[in-house]
């Protein structure tokens, strides 16, 4: 069984995963996506196991990702949220995880709106003696780690279908576009992209793509080899030949922020539409996290292609690649570890 | 009549780059003799051995804040006043911004009658300690909330150290008119170079490490083009200037420039920049939110050499103390500070002297005389025939930083359960 190599207790960062993770990952997903292809979608993996999803920032496709994929495999699952809970009455962050540990919790599914708080958890876990694992569902603009294995996941499956495996990801070319800047989806999928080989293009207008996000690939320049990592202020050469074209929510906030003058000009510039897909290889997917604003950074006749989009199969991939994660981290403390 | 000897302790005086080991006779408050051995002093002296301990001027702290009143919870004076003589203060400078803040003659009667009541407190205690004097920064504007200027002269005449906010002045017309209106009252203005709309919603100095974390940063540039601003504006006046919470490499070059120049301008920056650069923040961990925020390797690097080379003339403490629940919460809304008057000696000395990269004298010269020179007061000495205004230390003396530990009422610090490695023995301070 692959989860017999898996060691890691919480899943806060893809900073450090290696090859070998991402295989266990994505071999794990998609025996679970065969078990959601079934009549029965429901493994007794994690009964008796307690999931609380810790959401202190509104979440909506995230949250219920997490809780169906929890229930797929027999969890009990306790959903906290942030208007009704003690925050508001003075209870810190810290008190409230202890409170879903003393309740028997055995994983916390966190999500905050600032960076850093499932670290600062599951360092508080550890601090207590608790067994509790930690997997961050998204924090402030750090990372959002089951996004971008869900991402992986999609993008191996479209290369393999039957055998989703890293090395598929060598040397394709994926452009990243949009604001860069402020998401925790495309920090994450910086890790993992690179770590799997494929070769990295960030397009976005200079105020939304600071020349900092030179540093994930710096390692790699440092050692003499071709830097998989390129940054764009215009979008042509992003997608020039690419295999997969990621796009990025961008919010409409930001203009208030003086990072943009309008967004008629942002579309106009950095918008996804058939036309300018025309650079890329004529194979070409696009992917979105979710939500989209449709028309801004994505035209909504591609958004609803199902040629080109793979929008709605990152969705249906998400459940299977949490189901993955909840059971890699759940399975040391379920018996024999056994899906 | 009091007398005691000091065997053996190392000798420091900036003031006449004295670094000796030698015997010092303390009499009446008084220092009597310094000599490598002393055999004469009065009958019943009370001898103390003081190998591998360092004596020297007592420290100054040019800026801290001090929770009372209307933050009792997180610190009051009589707290402030014990950490501070912990960690081997004999003089600290606070800022006004207490609730309600210092900006006006009747509340800074209010905190000088409080310090009186706390000094009598504790001569009556069984074995009564020494607490540092407490001097106290004006407010530049009212409420520090800077747009209305205080009545500077009523305050410079009921006694305040200084003028300053603690907080980044925005209105370049009102700093101008700050610096022409004070020029006839002597006392130094205190200033912190920051603009805030560059700041904008920024926690971290802006860099790889605050991309990689997904921090939002705050620009160098928020420090210096402001600095540069003060610095063209006070060219123009004869007031001191004292320029706090120096963060960056070219806000050193800034101010080493100005200097050249023969403004009148010291600064400072603060000892937790000389201790940790951004890449400590991989934590996240609350404590080390600070503003300015923690600089990079290279800032770190030129902040320590700038205060080697005197272009910093001091290392203000900052001591901000928080509660435990105001400070449990995510970076990014963490409230900016940590505390430090009992810890930045020891850390000092253990992570800057001890490793070879500042000297002693380099250390306490900026910790104690060049501090007094910015307040505008005369440094502490220590010489025969001066008053003992002293602070003993022991950098080897272990002990763990714990609220038990600590006299501050809040522990919000990085080194909080950590081994720290020395531990000040005493304080001596005049009257």
């Amino acid at each position: 069984m692959v989860a017999s190599t898996w060691t890691r207790r919480h899943i806060i960062s893809l900073a450090d995963f290696t090859i070998a993770e991402y295989d266990i990952v994505l071999q794990t997903a998609a025996s679970f996506q065969e078990v959601l292809s079934r009549p029965t979608k429901k493994v007794p993996t994690l009964q008796g196991r307690v999931v609380a999803n810790l959401f202190f920032e509104p979440s909506t496709r995230t949250r219920n990702s997490f809780e169906l994929a929890a229930k797929r495999l027999s969890a009990d699952t306790l959903t906290f949220a942030p208007g009704s809970s003690s925050l508001t009455k003075g209870e810190t962050i810290l008190d409230t995880a202890l409170t879903y540990l003393a309740m028997g919790t055995d994983i916390m599914v966190i999500r905050h709106q600032h960076a850093g708080v499932p670290q600062a958890i599951a360092q508080e876990m550890e601090r207590v003696g608790s067994q509790v694992s930690v997997l961050n569902a998204g924090d402030g603009q750090h990372e959002h780690p089951s996004q971008a294995l869900l991402d992986l996941f999609t993008l191996c499956c479209v290369l393999d279908p039957d055998q989703p495996r890293a090395s598929l990801m060598q040397g394709k070319k994926v452009a990243i576009v949009g604001d860069i800047l402020h998401s925790r989806v495309a920090r994450s999928n910086l890790w993992s992209l690179i770590t799997c080989g494929a070769e990295v293009h960030l397009a976005a207008p200079p105020t939304l793509l600071p020349e900092f996000f030179r540093s994930w690939g710096a390692p790699l320049e440092e050692a003499g080899a071709r830097s998989p990592l390129h940054l764009h202020w215009s979008l042509e050469p992003a997608l020039a030949d690419a295999d997969f074209v990621m796009t990025l929510r961008l919010q409409k906030e930001r203009m208030t922020q003086y990072l943009f003058p309008t967004l008629r000009e942002y579309h106009r510039s950095f918008g996804i539409t058939h036309d300018r897909l025309k650079h890329c290889k004529s194979t070409v997917k696009v992917l979105h996290p979710g939500p989209v604003n449709r028309g801004i950074e994505i035209s909504s006749e591609l958004m609803d292609d199902p040629r080109l989009s793979l929008i709605s199969q990152q969705v249906s991939s998400g459940v299977a690649v949490r189901m993955a994660l909840l059971y890699l981290i759940g399975s040391g403390k379920v018996g024999d570890g056994k899906s | 009549m009091s007398s005691e000897l000091l065997q053996n302790v190392r000798v420091l005086n900036p003031a006449s780059e004295t670094d000796r080991v030698a015997d010092v006779l303390i009499v009446d408050g008084i220092v009597k003799t310094i000599a490598p051995q002393v055999t004469e002093m009065p009958f019943e002296t009370q001898i103390q051995p003081c190998e591998g301990l360092i004596l020297g001027p007592g420290l100054v702290d040019l800026y801290s804040h001090s929770g009372e009143p209307g933050f009792e919870a997180r610190e009051t004076l009589d707290s402030l006043l014990s950490a501070a003589a912990s960690g081997g203060f004999t003089r600290i400078a606070i800022l006004p911004d207490t609730l309600p803040a210092i900006d006006n003659p009747g509340n800074l009667a209010w905190l000088q009658q409080k310090f009186r009541e706390v000094r009598n407190q504790s001569k009556t205690l069984d074995k009564p300690i020494s607490l540092p004097h407490p001097y106290f920064w004006g407010a530049l504007t009212l409420n520090t909330k800077g747009q209305q200027m205080t009545e500077l002269r009523e305050l410079a005449a009921a006694g305040v150290v200084g003028f300053a906010d603690g907080q980044p002045l925005q209105n370049l017309a009102l700093i101008r008119r700050l610096l022409e209106y004070g020029q006839p009252l002597h006392k130094p203005l205190a200033l912190w170079a920051c603009n805030l709309d560059l700041v904008g919603n920024g926690v971290v100095r802006d860099g790889v490490i605050a991309t990689q974390l997904g921090l939002p940063g705050n620009p160098t540039i928020a420090e210096t083009s402001s600095l540069a601003s003060l610095l063209e504006i006070i060219a123009t006046f004869d007031t001191p200037l004292h320029l706090m919470r120096i963060s960056t490499a070219r806000g050193v070059e800034l101010i080493q420039a100005a200097k050249a120049k023969g403004l009148p301008i010291t600064a400072s920056t603060t000892w937790m920049h000389l201790l940790f650069n951004d890449e400590a923040l991989q934590s996240y961990n609350p404590n080390l939110r600070l503003e300015p925020p923690l600089g990079d390797r290279q800032d770190q690097i030129a902040l320590i050499q700038a205060v080697q080379q005197g272009i910093l003339d001091g290392i203000a403490i900052d001591h901000t103390p928080y509660a435990y629940e105001e400070k449990t919460v995510a970076f990014t809304e963490a409230p900016p500070g940590v505390i430090g008057l009992e810890l930045a000696l020891p850390l000092l000395w253990e992570h800057l002297v001890a490793t070879g990269t500042l000297s002693a004298l380099e250390l306490w010269r900026a910790l104690s005389t060049q501090p007094a020179q910015c307040l505008h007061q005369t440094p502490a000495t220590l010489a025969i025939g001066q008053p003992a205004e002293l602070t003993l230390f022991d950098p080897h003396c272990a002990w763990k930083a714990e609220t038990q530990t600590l006299k501050s009422l809040s522990s919000n610090t990085p080194w909080l359960g950590q081994p720290i490695a020395g531990r000040v023995v005493r304080i001596w301070c005049p009257g």
